[in-house]
């Protein structure tokens, strides 16, 4: 009975103090702020997405290619100018997961430059396996010469602790063929593990 | 009643209800140091300590059952054993008076630690060099801020905090012509854009950069360097019908406008702002290393704060050891970003922060005190015997 009691009131006055109160609705007025001056074009934020603490892929660039100030969307972005005043793009950006595979990020990129889509043997059979530092890289090649501008796309992909790595240069199907050797230069100095 | 009453006293008072409070929080302290593992200093104080009940879900479901009393339940009841105790079976003597500070000091120490995690708040203030700022940010909550900028000289402001942003639920207030409808919330989440992503449904923001980007929910992070980063999918619905779904995210800085009527509102997920009747401009940081190394020698802010009405106007250096106390508030030197541009200040609202101090030195002047008390009776004694 004594206990009975005692626990019954104990437990009545905890669950009294347990009871959740929602937050609430705040409203008031400020100055008006003075923005800070931001790009136009970076709708994202710079903040560090997640494998912000050193787990990241390193690589050395040719000299050649010119350094572009990255986003948050990429991790390198540089561009590489041709003697006829071409120019092509190298972006190397990274996503959580698997980003709908190798096969469906392929056929995105044909899509890119008018290519009929392929299927995976066709994938196998074309993609080159590339030695990193530490790790390996599927490099494709793809160019429609029947485009009034030819353009062509080397690219390659790499699963690293749980994200998707893309290096993918993409310019006038000349310059990315010149650019060829350079491409497969930058891969094979990509590592993984810097800690 | 009396025998009610006596049952009372005899629960709260006895020695058996200290020592299986005091094994209760040995096997809480325990576990929570196991899961500090996986959940980080912010998650352990969370769902350990600062609650009546650990708290774990039924496999299979989301309800969450009591499984271990938590460190209110074992703390408050400690507290009150103790001060029970004492009152019940108090007889002032002298002799006692030793063990009496030192219990007293006990009690102002769980009575510390109670007012401290009831009362503490801990927010950030990052600034670049000649900004200025009068709110500092919360580390860990988000507010949904809908802001009415019509005006040349002032905003309205209505910040929905992000324990409201259920998806399915309504959110009405009065400063708002249009009612908000939380269609999805993520507290954690990568953004990508859509046409960097293959086959994708289309996203369901109607509106702004929100309809092309897709939202890769993630699991939340308890890492100490890493953040949760938010974002919410919300229909607003006017008196004609829906204005459109927006997505808003803490990563999306470029503000999304829209208009109603006559009026200019904008939309964003912040971190939940706390505005101060004053004002914070970073004048400079300095980042000293020790001569021919890396190490770090000194971080130091120097500030300038100001009121609106003039009253204040003076220059203060905040740096490793002396931070700034004004009006309730500590501002300690943080950290800094951004090549030594950006200097981080920890805002922290502490009342209670002397009670450990107060209560260590009282316990440690009882023990004196009782050690002395001991050590006298005994000498006089053997000044007796001999």
């Amino acid at each position: 009975m004594r206990l009975r009691i005692t626990s019954l009131i104990i437990l009545g006055s905890t669950l009294l103090f347990s009871a959740c109160r929602e937050a609430k609705i705040e409203s008031y007025r400020v100055a008006k702020e003075v923005a800070p001056a931001t790009d136009p074009a970076a709708d994202m934020a710079n903040t560090a997405v997640p494998t912000a603490d050193g787990h990241d892929l390193t690589w050395a660039a040719p000299d050649s290619w010119e350094v572009k100030a990255s986003s948050s969307m990429r991790r390198g972005s540089y561009t590489i100018n041709g003697s006829d005043g071409a120019i092509a793009d190298m972006s190397i950006t990274a996503f959580p997961g698997d980003v709908g595979g190798d096969l469906a990020n392929v056929n995105r990129w044909r899509g890119q430059i008018q290519l009929p889509q392929i299927d995976a043997a066709t994938l196998a059979q074309t993609s080159t396996q590339i030695a990193g530092q530490d790790l390996m890289l599927t490099m494709v090649e793809m160019a429609n010469p029947n485009m009034p501008d030819p353009q062509g796309i080397l690219a390659a992909l790499v699963n690293f602790e749980g994200s998707t790595w893309f290096f993918k240069l993409q310019g006038p199907d000349k310059l990315v063929g010149a650019e060829k050797n350079n491409f497969i230069a930058l891969l094979k100095t990509v590592k993984g593990h810097n800690h | 009643m009396n025998e009610i009453w006596k049952a009372f006293v005899d629960f709260f008072t006895s020695l058996k209800l200290t020592i299986t409070l005091l094994a209760l929080s040995i096997i809480l302290i325990f576990w929570a140091t196991l899961a500090q593992v996986q959940l980080g200093i912010w998650g352990v104080q969370e769902q350990f300590f600062h609650t009546f009940f650990v708290l774990n879900k039924i496999p299979g479901t989301d309800i969450p059952v009591p499984v271990f009393p938590g460190g209110y339940f074992i703390g408050g009841l400690l507290l009150i054993n103790l001060v029970a105790a004492h009152i019940h079976r108090l007889k002032f003597t002298w002799a006692k008076t030793g063990i009496q500070l030192t219990h007293l000091g006990l009690i102002l120490l769980l009575v510390g630690e109670m007012l401290t995690s009831v009362w503490q708040d801990e927010y950030q203030m990052r600034l670049d060099e000649g900004q200025t700022k009068n709110y500092s940010e919360s580390y860990r909550e988000n507010e949904l801020a809908i802001i009415d900028t019509t005006d040349a000289n002032f905003d309205d402001v209505v910040a929905i905090p992000d324990t409201r942003l259920v998806p399915g639920k309504e959110i009405q207030h009065p400063k708002l012509p249009f009612r908000v409808v939380i269609r999805d919330f993520y507290p954690n989440a990568a953004l990508q854009m859509l046409d960097q992503v293959p086959s994708t449904p289309a996203s369901i923001a109607t509106q702004d950069i929100g309809a092309r980007i897709k939202t890769i929910p993630l699991p939340l992070t308890y890492k100490p360097n890493e953040r949760n980063l938010a974002a919410a999918y919300i229909e607003l619905i006017g008196p004609q019908g829906s204005l459109g779904t927006w997505l808003v995210s803490t990563q999306l800085i470029k503000t999304q406008t829209l208009e109603v009527g006559d009026r200019t509102y904008s939309l964003g997920l912040r971190f939940s702002r706390h505005y101060k009747p004053y004002s914070i401009q970073l004048l400079d940081f300095t980042h000293d290393v020790y001569a021919g190394t890396d190490i770090p020698k000194n971080f130091s802010s120097r500030i300038n704060l100001t009121t609106p009405d003039g009253v204040e106007d003076r220059e203060i250096l905040i740096y490793m050891n002396h931070p700034l106390r004004h009006d309730g508030l500590t501002f300690y030197q943080a950290g800094f970003d951004n090549n030594d541009r950006t200097s981080i200040l920890q805002v922290v609202r502490n009342p209670s922060w002397m009670l450990p101090y107060i209560s260590c030195t009282l316990m440690g002047i009882g023990l004196l005190v009782q050690f002395l008390i001991s050590l006298f009776r005994f000498s006089k004694r053997r000044r007796v015997q001999a």
